[in-house]
């Protein structure tokens, strides 16, 4: 017979609060198999710990059903002090008092109360048929993946190259940089974005320890913490990258114009190019789809062919497929920009004088379009009236409803330098909902625009217009002033916000990374796990998991690379024994399994049964994440789930109805 | 009641603010965080004042008795775009709605023109009748001109219906 102690936790006034804990107790003492039943303000202080430690040994108890908290939250913190006192951690029971009983019911204390008792019916039951479970422990592998160049992916991967871990680094684009590089100065400093950024960069293609993939994508991954095995496929630049110097004697010789990206479409480059003044690495790349001889597959111009003196460019290169073995990965992604064309009203893309804010720093840098002139793109004339609208799809129900978190800063800053560029006599304001100066800093810089004279209009406009003679206006109800406003400007700045990155499906699915409502990528824990996603071994950083400035890009990034180096610095990790396991005699070899695991860890194998050959699963016990999904799919019940066996749930299952049939029938 | 307007002394009005919020479809009222778009953009407000974000705080705080027997109430133009461009899917429009109805309930003073107008939609079925037009050149059009065929007057089931909505609001 078991020996069952139960533990009811007050948490202070947080479940005591609620639950009456003397009816609790008193109820989980009549339960059978219970030989001890205790309560106490905070379970999981020292004390608390000591005490169950102290039973264990003189009461020689068996099973543990804590009453407490979530176990998301102390599960870890009860399964070490029980092992401590000798029992295996797996005969543990968390009953969540807190979080699905007295957080949920504030409002009906009695029903609280009655449903506690039940849950705690439930654990004890449970308990009793609970089974000792080993870890196990895997060799990892030393290296990191990461994914995502951007500033991000450039301060995790120094990090962990400075600590001696092999890295690799991913970035779609030709080269690294992301969109910090794009920026022109940062707030609230006003320091030049290139200037911080340019020398890491460099640093990046230097490091011994780091493995530059630009041009690259993620094809495939498979495996599990500390043994990941992933696919890169490099898209051919049709130059070859030992080969080339970044002379861009070819850029200047291609007569094809094409839209440059990295100045968002608003200067031309040519179809073979360097991606941008400071690529990493400084190599050019052919745009397959404007080059003359790759888009018609021909033997037509050549011009760059006779142009390049290092004889760099190379019309016959393929893909190339890499395969790597990492212990980590870091997703550093990044995110998009919303686009304001989808509010029609704000008239984006109708009016060529209404601008985002990221073309906005194209404009303004020295290496952008205009040479870093602020000049209308409609007539090429400096502005004398600048408005800049804030909350451009985000703070909004009908695009994005979260704070994208840069634009009041970054409106702030562009608002500073229009002022420094333009001198005194140009008017320029800032149509406002809400100004969120929250950083560190911050505040200082918004009093530092109201010294340089921008005017602050409380109120966003309806729409923006354009009358017969072309020029923009629009009207502005100023809550400060009570007074309805009409603007005239010569160029309108919209502060779009960002947004959830395209490829950020597709890099969940690859990853088995879920995502939040939002749509960024969603982390362990909001609170005390933000740098770790769900799926062991898969780290986050940056914008990717939701709107973020640079400083806490760049803390989240360093923060996600000592997470890896924690994970990996041991050189073998600890596995979770909660995994599928496959009775053979009861498989039928239907594939089910196989098909709807999420981690790929059902493997078909051929077995001789009664002297022929059948097919039957069997679970890759280190890549089984312990999910369930094949043993309830599972049509001959041959899949167990380790600590979630049919038996256990069927048992609290059973507790649970009991008794509503006996007060029903027993009266 | 904690709550005080101390330029008229008046009290919130919460019992007429949950009837308010019975009649909404959508309780995007409460979200209102006065960005002040609706007024920005609204097509009443230059020649009538009528300031949309003002109206939904309003009712957001209860002090709705002053409202539901003003005039402003009635002049929104029911042009829509409050309610479309509205980013918290507060609509104004809907409020303002709301607004009327519990006037006629409270038998507050309803503007000529609109009582003229159900009169005229009970008459004709139309809110405007039929009228003619005088182009530049001085032509003149109307349905006769035109061969448009004549409008019949509404059935005698669609006056007991329409009655009915009327009186359901």
């Amino acid at each position: 017979m078991p020996k069952i102690g139960v533990y009811v936790c007050h948490c202070g006034l947080n479940i005591a609060g609620v639950v009456e804990i003397d009816k609790v107790v008193k109820y989980a003492k009549s339960l059978p198999d219970v030989a001890l039943v205790r309560d106490y303000t905070y379970m999981c202080s020292a004390p608390g710990q000591r005490m169950i430690q102290e039973d264990i040994k003189t009461h020689n108890l068996d099973r543990i059903v804590i009453a407490t908290c979530s176990p998301r939250m102390h599960e870890e913190t009860f399964r070490k002090a029980v092992a401590e006192a000798g029992l295996n951690p797996y005969l543990l029971e968390i009953v969540n008092l807190r979080e699905q009983v007295s957080w949920a019911h504030t409002d009906e204390p009695g029903k609280a109360t009655e449903k506690a008792k039940d849950l705690v019916k439930m654990g004890v039951a449970r308990a009793k048929l609970l089974e000792p479970l080993e870890r196990s422990r895997v060799q990892v592998e030393k290296s990191v993946l990461v994914v995502g160049g951007g500033i991000a992916g450039i301060q995790a991967s120094l990090d962990l190259a400075d600590a001696g871990f092999p890295v690799y680094l991913v970035e779609k684009a030709p080269s690294i940089g992301g969109r910090m590089a794009q920026l022109d100065k940062t707030f609230p400093t006003l320091d030049c974005s290139a200037c911080i950024l340019t020398p890491k960069m460099v640093d990046v293609a230097k490091n011994s320890n780091i493995r530059l993939l630009a041009n690259s994508e993620v094809k495939c991954v498979k495996g599990f913490v500390g043994n990941y095995e992933v696919t890169i496929v490099k898209m051919p630049r049709y130059v070859d990258e030992e080969k080339c110097v970044g002379c861009e004697l070819c850029t200047k010789v291609c007569p094809v114009k094409v839209p440059d990206k990295f100045n968002e479409g608003l200067s031309q480059t040519r179809a073979i190019a360097i991606y941008s003044p400071y690529a990493v690495p400084k190599v050019a790349t052919i745009n397959p789809k404007y080059c003359l001889r790759l888009k018609y597959d021909k033997d037509v111009c050549g011009k760059c062919l006779e142009a390049c003196e290092a004889k760099a460019i190379n019309f016959q290169q393929q893909p190339d497929t890499v395969q790597l073995k990492v212990g980590g990965i870091i997703l550093a992604i990044g995110s998009g920009i919303f686009d304001a064309s989808k509010i029609g009203e704000l008239g984006y893309r109708r009016h060529k004088d209404v601008i985002s804010n990221i073309e906005f720093e194209r404009i303004v840098n020295a290496s952008g379009p205009t040479g870093g002139k602020i000049l209308c793109p409609s007539n090429g004339e400096s502005p004398k009236t600048i408005v800049f609208v804030q909350c451009v799809g985000s703070r909004d129900k009908r695009f994005h409803e979260y704070c994208c978190r840069v634009g009041c800063m970054a409106t702030l800053k562009q608002a500073v330098l229009a002022r420094e560029h333009l001198g005194k006599d140009v008017n320029i304001y800032i149509c406002f909902n809400d100004m969120r100066a929250f950083g560190k800093g911050y505040d200082e810089f918004y009093r530092r625009a109201r010294d340089l004279d921008i005017n602050f209009v409380a109120g966003l406009p309806s729409d923006i217009r354009e009358d017969a003679s072309g020029s923009i206006h629009f009207d502005v109800y100023d809550k400060g002033t009570n007074k309805l406003l009409e603007l005239r400007p010569d160029l309108v700045v919209l502060a779009n916000g960002l947004i959830p990155n395209d490829d950020l499906g597709k890099i969940g699915e690859l990853f088995h990374v879920s995502r939040s409502a939002d749509g960024f990528l969603l982390e362990a824990h909001p609170k005390l796990r933000p740098l770790e996603s769900a799926v062991a071994g898969i780290f986050l950083a940056g914008t990717c998991q939701g709107p973020k400035d640079i400083p806490d890009t760049v803390a989240q990034a360093s923060g996600a690379a000592a997470k890896v180096i924690d994970l990996l610095s041991h050189g073998e990790i600890e596995l979770e024994p909660l995994k599928a396991i496959v009775d053979e005699d009861l498989c039928s070899g239907c594939r089910i399994c196989e098909s709807i695991c999420p981690f790929l860890a059902v493997e078909m194998k051929t077995k001789n049964v009664n002297g022929k050959e059948k097919f039957r699963a069997e679970v890759i016990e280190a890549m089984c994440q312990g999910c369930g999904l094949c043993a309830s799919a599972c049509p001959t019940n041959a899949i167990k789930m380790k600590h979630y066996t049919d038996e256990q749930v069927l048992a609290q299952v059973q507790a649970a109805c009991v008794e509503k049939t006996t007060k029903k029938g027993g009266s | 009641m904690s709550l005080t307007d101390l330029m008229s002394m008046a009290k919130p009005n919460l019992e007429s603010r949950e009837k308010i919020l019975a009649k909404l479809t959508s309780k995007g009222l409460v979200n209102c965080f006065q960005c002040i778009k609706c007024t920005s953009g609204c097509t009443a407000l230059k020649l009538l004042e009528l300031k949309p974000h003002e109206i939904v705080k309003l009712v957001n705080l209860g002090f709705i008795d002053e409202l539901a027997s003003s005039d402003i109430i009635w002049t929104c133009v029911t042009c829509l775009k409050c309610f479309q461009r509205c980013p918290q899917k507060a609509s104004p429009y809907h409020v303002i709605m709301a607004l009327r109805n519990l006037a006629v309930e409270r038998e507050a003073k309803v503007p000529e023109g609109y009582l003229k107008a159900v009169s005229r939609i009970l008459e004709v079925g139309l809110a405007e009748p039929p009228a003619e037009v005088v182009t530049r050149k001085m032509e003149i059009f109307n349905r006769e001109s035109l061969k448009l065929p004549n409008i019949a007057s509404p059935k005698e089931s669609f006056q007991t219906a329409f009655m009915k909505i009327l009186e359901e609001h």
